[in-house]
């Protein structure tokens, strides 16, 4: 049959070994290793209702011709391709598949002196010149003004025997495009239409793209896998190399590859197995603890974070020193602080210092202006000494995000609305909003996914889908001295309403606005945005509504664990059916613990000269 | 279910015309996120190209990428990693110079192989000739190399 077919198309110089492959595939059938956990995780087999399938795209990956859905043929092929000469030019599979023939060798007893070329010189290679000692799990945060960035990143670094973080192997799992047009990259990224690789650079060049242009946080992770077990990885990773698998954005993705490398290094972890449907970043990490990796943490905050930090320790003369220095009007710092004399002085060229690249990295001056006042800056810093707290090393590190709440939110409530009561059930799977709890997350970012509210009216024994919010992200950047940022929301979904009768319409509603924000001692962040809404449904006379207006408010926190938001929405539809929206809100939470929480909501609402108030008391379960 | 999210969310994405910063932010994260812009070259052979003069340029400041050309500082010539190192962090690395201290002149030392206990001497050394390193607001990673070298 397939076997015997296989063996005779062995090369003549191959002839003798033949014989050892037949006994080496009857071993392997008999041990039923293509059932073994670890050939599936090495071959990303995945259980399907048809049997198995491999989650990687690329034929180059298999050797066997059925190999993606056939464990079995494609172990008997593998073991079959050791005892090949590979093609002009190829590795061998021994060298190509190290992983794998690590491993069957192991398992079989393989005997390396019966097989052509038993070693690969170039992994070996590889491995001296790595030197990989231990494994980081990375997770940047948020974008200062992009709570899409929310969702995250997930990446591994290794570090070698030198013991300099910025000179370690940053791992990671990207999809692989040419576009730069937003809309294609979001829906080719949501519907697995690009290829996905992994790729090895520098941490100093993730750093540089990370902490320095994109201005996010970084949460480093150290694992504590053994050298073994990093040895298993760096095979697995080797084995990967140019090989495709579609990537997802949400399950199958740059956290969801890195289970994979996990799994490949400690048998007998389950992680590829544990995701629902969507792996958001942070929770692989949250994933990767209880699995019992994670033995610390450490915070590396970005530039931004860091000009804050400084620029908080320095009084507003000493800012606009700073921001003088930066915007090349002034070129000496003459004043000092007669308390702390040098130090203040020091403190306000640093910040000048990260300001310059802050400009630069934005494109808000040129290279020849930023590199002159770059060096004439720098000279300057360099004949004031140094000072015991560098800013990076002293920023107090937030609480970490993997300690924040937790993804999934399930709210139970009961409200009043005009003189019905109603219980509501809510439940949204992604990710954090306005009034959760801030710790681990950026404050004044929002980012929902599908938040789903259902209503019941026990008197008129009616229910009803009340709301879907297909996308809900706000951000609320603050402006100071600094940095100017825009505030911006972007709101779509189903929502009911109702009309002069009362009677109550689904209408399918997209609201954008873009504004600002300030960060104030006393009322929190204020904000106040310009929007436009377009509303659909059969129920409105013409068919749509679009209009314009604005919103303002306040989210403050009064004391720790208590947050209001107060805020007032006023939108005029004049192009469809003509009328006016506006709606003023209290909200109010209270953090019960870090999952749970209690939020009162009372609104007014006018729309179409129709009036009415609605309260609302619901508890908040995250898990 | 992933069919189910993914389709939602478009209907979301699409309908929308995003404002100005929406799309581009989305490139950031995790999936359409995080994309490679440049060829995909082979893990081997990128581990090889940092550690090696792959990618090794003769850089100025502003963060930049892409080789200018393989120019080598003379006596370091041999410690390619150094070079490329240099190359791809000159301004940070010049900042900590100025400072005296912190992670990218740590890094410098561990790459010139300056023992522990000479490293504060070191960074004095280097932070008090600042101006000697770092001749010109144009200078090269080349030239503060060879900057560096003549210093010591």
């Amino acid at each position: 049959m397939f076997l015997s077919s296989i063996a005779t198309g062995i090369p003549c110089a191959f002839g003798q070994d033949s014989a050892y492959l037949d006994e080496l595939q009857g071993r392997a059938h008999e041990q039923r290793l293509h059932e073994d956990p670890y050939w599936q995780i090495l071959m990303h087999y995945k259980k399907c209702f048809h049997g198995y399938t491999s989650l990687i795209d690329d034929p180059a990956f298999f050797l066997a011709p059925d190999g993606k859905t056939n464990p079995e043929a494609e172990l008997k092929a593998t073991l079959k391709a050791f005892f090949e000469e590979p093609p002009e030019g190829k590795q061998t599979a021994v060298c190509r598949f190290a992983a794998r023939y690590e491993w069957l060798r192991e398992r079989l007893h393989i005997d390396p002196s019966r097989i052509a070329q038993a070693d690969c010189a170039s992994f070996e290679e590889f491995m001296q010149q790595m030197q990989p000692e231990s494994v980081v799990l990375v997770f940047p945060m948020a974008h200062l003004n992009g709570p899409a960035s929310m969702f995250g990143h997930t990446l591994l670094t290794i570090e070698t025997a030198n013991k300099s973080n910025l000179l370690a192997y940053a791992v990671t799992y990207s999809a692989f495009a040419n576009e730069t047009f937003g809309p294609f990259f979001a829906v080719k990224g949501l519907t697995g239409l690009y290829p996905g690789y992994f790729s090895i650079m520098p941490y100093y060049a993730k750093l540089q793209e990370y902490s320095d242009i994109d201005h996010r946080d970084i949460w480093e992770y150290p694992l504590n896998l053994t050298k073994p077990e990093i040895r298993r990885m760096m095979l697995h990773i080797r084995e990967l190399d140019h090989i495709a698998s579609d990537y997802y954005f949400f399950d199958e993705n740059c956290s969801y590859a890195l289970y994979f490398l996990l799994e490949a290094a400690r048998p007998g972890v389950h992680l590829t197995d544990s995701t629902h449907g969507w792996l958001i970043p942070l929770d692989s990490v949250r994933a990767i603890d209880r699995q019992g990796f994670i033995k610390g943490v450490a915070y590396r905050p970005s530039r931004t974070t860091k000009i804050k930090y400084l620029a908080s320790g320095l009084t507003d003369t000493e800012q606009d020193a700073a921001m003088g220095l930066a915007q090349g009007t002034i070129s000496v710092v003459v004043r000092d602080d007669p308390s702390s004399p040098g130090v203040a002085k020091v403190k306000t060229v640093d910040l000048a210092v990260e300001y310059l690249q802050y400009l630069y990295t934005k494109g808000l001056i040129p290279q020849a202006t930023y590199q002159e006042r770059f060096i004439r800056t720098l000279k300057l810093r360099s004949q004031l000494g140094t000072i015991a707290d560098d800013a990076m090393e002293k920023i107090p590190p937030p609480v970490r995000p993997d300690k924040g709440h937790l993804s999934n939110r399930l709210a139970l409530g009961v409200g009043i609305k005009g003189d019905d009561t109603y219980v509501e059930a809510r439940i949204r799977p992604v990710y954090h909003g306005l009034m959760d709890n801030d710790d681990g997350y950026v404050k004044g970012a929002q980012l929902i996914f599908t938040d789903l509210a259902l209503r019941w009216y026990p008197q008129d024994h009616k229910g009803s889908l009340q709301s879907l919010d297909i996308i809900d992200i706000v951000s609320l950047a603050p402006r100071d001295k600094f940095f100017h940022p825009v505030s911006w929301k972007i709101t779509t979904g189903l929502r009911r309403i109702s009309d002069e009768e009362e009677q109550d319409h689904l209408i399918y509603q997209i609201n954008p606005g873009g504004g600002m924000t300030f960060s104030t001692s006393h009322f929190g962040l204020v904000y106040a945005m310009m929007e436009t809404g377009l509303n659909v449904s059969g129920a409105l006379e013409h068919g749509y509504a679009l209009g314009a207006g604005g919103s303002a408010g306040m989210l403050v926190t009064p004391v720790p664990r208590w947050k209001t938001h107060l805020y007032a929405r006023d939108l005029y539809y004049g192009l469809g059916d003509t009328f006016n929206a506006f709606e003023a809100c209290l909200q109010q939470s209270f953090t019960i613990n870090p999952n749970q929480s209690v939020g009162l909501d009372i609104s007014r609402r006018k729309t179409r000269g129709f009036y009415e108030t609605e309260a609302k008391l619901a508890w908040n379960l995250f898990f | 279910m992933k069919r189910f999210m993914a389709v939602l969310v478009l209907v979301g994405l699409v309908m929308v015309a995003p404002p100005v910063s929406f799309a581009g932010q989305m490139n950031t994260g995790c999936g359409v996120g995080t994309m490679i812009m440049k060829g995909h070259d082979g893990l081997l052979f990128q581990v090889l190209a940092v550690t090696t003069n792959g990618i090794l340029g003769n850089q100025t400041f502003g963060i930049t990428t892409g080789t200018v050309d393989c120019k080598k500082a003379t006596s370091f010539a041999m410690n390619e990693r150094l070079n490329t190192y240099v190359a791809q962090n000159m301004d940070n690395l010049a900042n900590d110079i100025a400072k005296g201290q912190g992670e990218y002149l740590n890094t410098l030392a561990v790459l010139m192989e300056v023992p522990e206990a000479g490293r504060s001497t070191f960074y004095a050394k280097l932070q008090n000739n600042f101006g000697a390193i770092y001749t010109s607001s144009t200078v090269t990673s080349v030239d503060v190399l060879n900057n560096i070298e003549t210093l010591l």
